[in-house]
């Protein structure tokens, strides 16, 4: 029991062993501090190719079998982005795209004054487009799990809605999206910065850790949580782990 | 719990006047009059502000009315936390009524969740209510309840019904009673002092050595700034529900009878003004007696 929830700790002693293998990868997880606390997050910002669905409710569930796996994300450093910091990954054109209508989101999405921008913004019909990821881990101490928040936006700055985040989501995962979206993505303040992010909602989080930690235990394996729990959760918002995590150390 | 049924009534039925003012860059066809009510301190503005956009749209066109938002000199106000809370920790120094302006451009996305209908706002308040009972009781009792037994607390505050979520949300406040309270308590201690938005963390209602804990317990913990020293003057009000609850209160007690709606105790920590409280507001609460 006591091994299947996590305590702050262990967290992030978690965290740092995943930033040790980030960097030994060219993965570019960071960590940022909370200013006057011991808290803080696990951070990575991505590029992404992503078709957006309008329907993510629709009927296109069972497309997903003509789909390829959901796969090559070209990680690497050499991929830079304007911001120095920032780590970019771009999906390959068959990687993560989702089949499917675009919704014309204009009416939606007119903000404000500068509509010059709104329409370049404008997700087109049949096409797919690069979006920027920031991705966050952090330590949840009620449900004592890691959470995922991330958002989403084009390169022109515009945040993605809710709607847009329910429908870049790979197929393999849109029957639970289908039977119960709210839990499972939804939006939420960050509980450290105060800003709207999206978040995978932690309420199962310990209930499908509990046999893969179980099994590690009885083999005497040593298992890094929070890894093993971002390599099952991050795939449904296009943040896939590599197997190196695993195999090269 | 519950003899201090009263306690949960009045929390219930507090209500903060408002005005509703248009932002002047709004385009409209002609003046907008300003728009009152009485709003429920434990509901959220996006749930009771459905006659506030009807009213504005008399004198705007519709293709000029983007998601509704509101602010308060100059601070976006977030609709997700309860409109009482919002109300202690900007403007608890301001006259009667509270006035708040209404936006239907520009949303600020990065500050505000977006809200487009009410079935978001169920999804947060339920949420809430979970994780405060992955706090109180891991989960279990909501967890046993039905999904008509989520419906019925979501109704009852969609609703206004008091009787008709106290029914249901009791079951949430229970606990054996050789623990003397829940696990842990679920609370979020607010200030606008940081950009960390609120301090919510593992506290217990009582001691390892059995000792009750109080506010003041929890405060010397999480926000020792707010508890004068002594001699000192006091810097900070410690507000629940518009009042300043004694530090002595059990914590247990408080989050039985002061958590809102979605169970969780919200405190404001808010600088304090040069002149005292007016004594009607200082209501009284049972304070620890000794330990048995």
């Amino acid at each position: 029991m006591s091994s299947c929830v996590l305590d702050k700790e262990t967290f992030r002693h978690c965290c740092q062993l995943l930033l040790q293998l980030s960097e030994q990868l060219g993965d570019c997880w960071c960590w940022v501090p909370v200013q006057d606390s011991q808290d803080g997050y696990l951070r990575k910002t991505a590029l992404r190719l992503v078709t957006i669905d309008s329907r993510p409710f629709g009927d296109q569930a069972e497309s997903s079998s003509e789909l390829g796996p959901h796969n090559s994300c070209l990680s690497g450093p050499d991929v830079q982005q304007n911001d120095q910091d920032q780590s970019a990954l771009i999906g390959s054109a068959n990687g993560d795209i989702i089949r499917g209508d675009i919704e014309d989101q204009d009416n939606k999405d007119n903000r404000d004054g500068d509509d010059g921008e709104d329409r370049i913004c404008r997700m087109c019909e049949g096409s797919s487009q690069v979006l920027q990821y920031e991705y966050h881990i952090l330590f949840s101490c009620s449900y004592r799990a890691p959470v995922l928040y991330f958002r989403v936006c084009t390169l022109e700055g515009r945040s993605l809605s809710l709607e847009e985040v329910w429908g870049s989501i790979h197929p393999n995962f849109r029957l639970c999206l289908q039977t119960s979206p709210f839990t499972m993505v939804t939006q939420q303040e960050h509980p450290l910065l105060g800003q709207a992010f999206f978040m995978l909602h932690p309420c199962r989080t310990e209930d499908f850790m509990r046999p893969l930690l179980q099994a590690a235990q009885d083999q005497n394996r040593p298992v890094n949580y929070v890894l093993t729990w971002l390599s099952m959760v991050g795939p449904v918002v296009g943040l896939d782990v590599s197997l190196k995590y695993s195999t090269q150390f | 719990m519950a003899d201090d049924k009263d306690v949960l009534r009045d929390v219930w039925f507090g209500r903060i006047p408002t005005c509703f003012t248009l932002n002047q860059d709004e385009v409209t066809e002609r003046e907008a009059e300003p728009y009152y009510l009485l709003l429920p301190r434990v509901s959220y503005l996006t749930l009771v502000t459905d006659k506030v956009k009807k009213h504005f749209l008399k004198v705007m066109k519709q293709e000029d009315m983007e998601e509704m938002w509101f602010e308060y000199e100059g601070t976006p106000l977030k609709w997700h936390y309860p409109i009482g809370v919002l109300f202690d920790l900007h403007a608890s120094n301001t006259v009667l009524p509270w006035s708040i302006t209404v936006h239907f451009k520009n949303f600020p996305d990065r500050d505000l969740l977006r809200c487009p209908s009410h079935s978001v706002i169920e999804a947060h308040f339920m949420s809430s209510i979970k994780e405060a009972d992955a706090l109180k009781h891991k989960s279990q009792v909501v967890n046993d309840m039905q999904k008509k037994d989520h419906k019925q607390l979501w109704m009852g505050l969609q609703n206004d019904k008091f009787d008709q979520f106290w029914a249901m949300n009791r079951k949430l406040m229970e606990y054996p009673t050789e623990e003397g309270g829940f696990r842990y308590i679920p609370f979020r201690i607010y200030q606008t002092m940081s950009d960390r938005p609120f301090i919510q963390k593992l506290f217990r209602p009582v001691s390892p050595e059995g000792n009750t804990h109080t506010l003041g317990s929890l405060l010397k913990e999480m926000y020792p700034a707010a508890i004068p020293n002594e001699g000192q003057q006091k810097r900070y009000q410690v507000v629940i529900h518009g009042i300043e609850p004694l530090l002595e209160t059990p914590l247990q007690w408080l989050s039985e009878h002061l958590s809102h709606p979605d169970n969780f105790l919200h405190i404001c920590i808010v600088r304090r003004l040069d002149e005292p409280p007016s004594p009607s507001c200082l209501l009284v609460f049972p304070t620890v007696t000794s330990a048995p």
